[in-house]
């Protein structure tokens, strides 16, 4: 068994207090559109909850955006350029999730702290953590304030609009989080990438390389 | 006797000439100049200064005895002069009849007073013709006994006496006479001059002024009726004197009205009639009120013809106009008058329990509603200025616990939580002319819901997005929301802070019902708002995003449509681990099978 340190302190650190955000954030965000239909707490708790884990996102945000900038480590995000050689090096780990991992093939991609990610992960994080993300915490802030952001709000179409896009990019994290979650357990065992979270080390069978 | 004559020789003094007031001082021996007649009175200096304020005490010492003495002489002229001056015949009578109190049994058991006070009688215009010159059938000699079966057939057939002299012909000179006297139920012509005080009426009007000579007969039980309908022109003298108007003479607001003139009554088409052409003339003081008025619901709807809609009296009284502190209180504010139901809701309000416990300075009516330009306050307008006028500071306090305070406080009305729960509240969409910032006339809403079909039903959201895109087509007209109290009585039962609602869940929740009705709010032609209702879709419907584009109010009007579209994509990502799970499973023996053979691992 080779012992890989894939994840960093303050990357876990990111991971789980994100988690911790973003499974907060749904819970509260729902009982507020829902409030009548769904009564886990009340309209201001919720409010002032949903507030509060957005706050919180934010600064795990800015915590992985400082610590991906100065380790000079936000190119495991960046796609490969040559864009033949993505497409083609995506086309192989989608045959690998569409094909090969039934009948036992090896995943082609193997992760190592300066290449963590496959270009299929590299695609969805990259959207997510560059613009999905980031545009959640825009619509939220807005959201937060209606009367410091008026004329904003107003601009880009009124806080019906802003409000739903606010809900489209939820549902997309939500539904996200289903695949995201299984895709954890295609480890070596299905539990390895998930410990790896929490200890930083990925831990792969020796044989293969 | 004290004095000395000019021309005389007179030893040492001071001497005043009487006629002159000259000083004529003497060292030792002098002759006064001047001839016999000329008179001096010696006297030292302090003397002369001293006897003109003594002279002038004395005077008024005496003055009291003076008068009294003039009394003492004039008394018996008084007293014994009512009577005097009569003839032995009326004296004779009076002899009986000045007994107070002498009353006469009629024929229905009744009493009539038969006393006269021979003071009055002889101070009358007839006392010359004594009694027998109008009750022609009694004399010294006979006295004939009662014959008649009611007062007022006794009464008027003692004012048949008066036609004996005064003929018809000079009765009907006068127009207000000959209003009178030709009615079929006439009143005795006692009934306004009296039976034995007549006085001469030129002599009278002279000694007495405008409104004492109208009152004569309008304290009188009058009537007159308008196309049939009784009205009572009869006063009573104490509101005269309990109005702040009492030291006005009636002919100051009936102009057309004098001592020397009583004009023939204008043609009205109704008792109500009167009171709105009488109410111009207060115009000619409180010109200022006026115009204010002509800025009222109730002038709008005065000149649109609608009768019931308040003049001046109404509010303020015809002869009884009370003082403006009055129309202050609880009891003399004149709006509930009309306005019962708002009132009584006042009345439970914080503003009507404090008014009733005299606590504060809480408004009345027209704290909210003005006094003479009354504007109503209405459902689909945020009464938020009004309110913030008196209460200022709520502005900030709002701020600290309110999230998002000025889009809560610019559309949700501040009776939508200041009146307890159990009141309906509505959600109302002002079609607003942007050109003029006013709302829609509703005869144009009403023209286009009317060609289309839909008018007098709920308005489907696509019908609201047609008749926003048809309204647009002549200028910008936009929408904008207001959650405000359903009924206009309901609004007035504002609470005290501690009972306002602070549950967000009163709005935020989607089974809350301030959204069972919405409607779309315009403009009527009395200036008050009309509405048209809504099916409450549009709140949650696709068209309203766009149209109601600022509000949103969260678990209340979410766009339902979203939903299917979040389950979709919920479903659609849990989809994907068990799709792909499932083909996991089922091809494990496939991946045991191969590895076993040695393979896979190597492969890619």
């Amino acid at each position: 068994m080779k012992r890989i340190y894939l994840h960093a302190l303050p990357v876990r650190i990111w991971h789980w207090v994100n988690a911790l955000c973003f499974f907060v954030l749904i819970v509260t965000g729902a009982q507020i559109r829902y409030r009548g239909i769904m009564n886990v707490m009340s309209f201001e708790t919720a409010v002032n909850v949903h507030n509060f884990f957005g706050f919180v996102l934010i600064g795990t945000f800015l915590l992985w955006a400082v610590y991906y900038v100065f380790t000079g480590r936000l190119k495991v995000y960046i796609p490969d350029l040559n864009i033949v050689r993505f497409i083609l090096a995506a086309l192989k780990q989608a045959q690998y999730y569409g094909y090969g991992i039934f009948v036992g093939d090896q995943n082609p991609h193997h992760a190592t702290p300066d290449n963590k990610f496959n270009p299929m992960q590299q695609v969805a994080y990259f959207s997510i953590m560059f613009f999905l993300l980031p545009a959640q915490i825009v619509t939220g802030v807005l959201l937060w304030d209606l009367d410091r952001f008026a004329a904003i709000i107003d601009m880009v179409g009124g806080i019906k609009v802003l409000g739903g896009v606010h809900l489209f990019l939820t549902l997309f994290f939500t539904a996200f989080l289903f695949v995201h979650i299984y895709l954890t357990t295609l480890g070596h065992t299905p539990l390895e990438h998930i410990k790896a979270m929490f200890t930083g080390y990925e831990e792969e069978p020796e044989h293969g390389h | 006797m004290f004095t000395y004559p000019g021309g005389l020789s007179v030893g040492k003094g001071i001497y005043w000439n009487l006629s002159s007031g000259e000083r004529f001082g003497v060292n030792r021996k002098a002759v006064l100049p001047g001839p016999r007649d000329e008179r001096y009175w010696k006297t030292p200096a302090l003397g002369a200064c001293l006897a003109g304020p003594a002279a002038g005490l004395l005077f008024a010492a005496l003055i009291p005895f003076l008068f009294m003495f003039v009394m003492l002489l004039l008394l018996p002229l008084t007293v014994f002069a009512s009577t005097a001056a009569l003839s032995q015949e009326s004296q004779t009578c009076l002899g009986c009849h000045e007994a107070p109190g002498m009353a006469m049994t009629l024929g229905d058991k009744t009493t009539v007073s038969v006393h006269v006070d021979g003071k009055q009688f002889s101070g009358s215009v007839h006392s010359a013709l004594g009694c027998s010159g109008c009750h022609a059938d009694v004399s010294l000699d006979k006295h004939p006994s009662a014959k008649y079966a009611t007062k007022q057939q006794f009464l008027m057939h003692l004012a048949s006496a008066c036609r004996t002299c005064h003929a018809d012909s000079q009765l009907m000179a006068n127009p207000l006479h000959q209003r009178v006297i030709t009615r079929a139920n006439a009143p005795p012509c006692s009934a306004c001059h009296s039976a034995h005080a007549i006085r001469k009426v030129s002599d009278r009007k002279e000694k007495i002024s405008t409104s004492q000579y109208c009152l004569t007969c309008h304290t009188k039980p009058l009537t007159k009726t308008i196309n049939g309908e009784p009205v009572s022109l009869a006063l009573d003298e104490g509101w005269i004197r309990g109005s702040v108007h009492r030291n006005h003479e009636c002919s100051d607001c009936h102009t057309s009205y004098s001592k020397g003139y009583h004009p023939p009554p204008t043609a009205l088409a109704n008792v109500r009639e009167l009171s709105i052409v009488t109410s111009e003339t207060c115009k000619r003081c409180h010109f200022d009120m006026a115009v204010r008025y002509t800025d009222s619901i109730h002038f709008t709807l005065s000149a649109q013809g609608n009768q019931q809609a308040p003049v001046c009296s109404d509010c303020h009284g015809a002869h009884q106009v009370g003082p403006k502190a009055m129309t202050d209180t609880m009891d003399g504010v004149p709006c509930r008058k009309c306005h019962q139901d708002l009132f009584a809701a006042y009345q439970k309000s914080v503003h009507g329990m404090l008014k009733t416990a005299g606590k504060g300075n809480p408004p009345l009516c027209a704290g909210c509603h003005n006094a003479h330009n009354v504007k109503p306050a209405m459902a689909s307008r945020s009464p938020r200025e009004m309110c913030l006028s008196c209460h200022p500071a709520y502005a900030a306090s709002h701020q600290q616990w309110l999230p998002n305070p000025q889009a809560h406080l610019e559309m949700v009305a501040c009776t939508a939580c200041h009146v307890p729960a159990e009141n309906k509240r509505s959600i109302y969409l002002r079609l607003t002319d942007d050109a003029t910032g006013k709302l829609l006339n509703d005869a144009d809403v009403r023209k286009l819901l009317e060609a289309r079909g839909i008018a007098g039903r709920k308005i489907e959201p696509k019908e609201l997005w047609w008749l926003n895109r048809k309204l647009n087509e002549g200028g910008t007209v936009s929408i904008s929301v207001a959650v405000s109290m359903n009924d206009s009585v309901h609004a007035h039962y504002l609470t005290p802070k501690e009972e306002a609602l602070r549950q967000c869940e009163g709005c935020h929740s989607a089974d809350s019902s301030f959204y069972d009705t919405v409607a779309i709010a315009s403009a009527g032609p009395d200036g008050r708002e009309v509405y048209h209702e809504l099916d409450p879709k549009v709140l949650g419907s696709a068209y309203g995003v766009p149209l109601l584009r600022d509000f949103y109010v969260m678990s209340g009007t979410r766009v339902t449509a979203l939903d299917y579209v979040g389950l979709a994509m919920i479903l659609g990502g849990m989809a994907v681990p068990v799709a792909h799970g499932t083909i996991r499973l089922m091809t494990a023996r496939l991946r045991r099978e191969r590895q076993h053979r040695g393979e896979g691992r190597e492969k890619s």
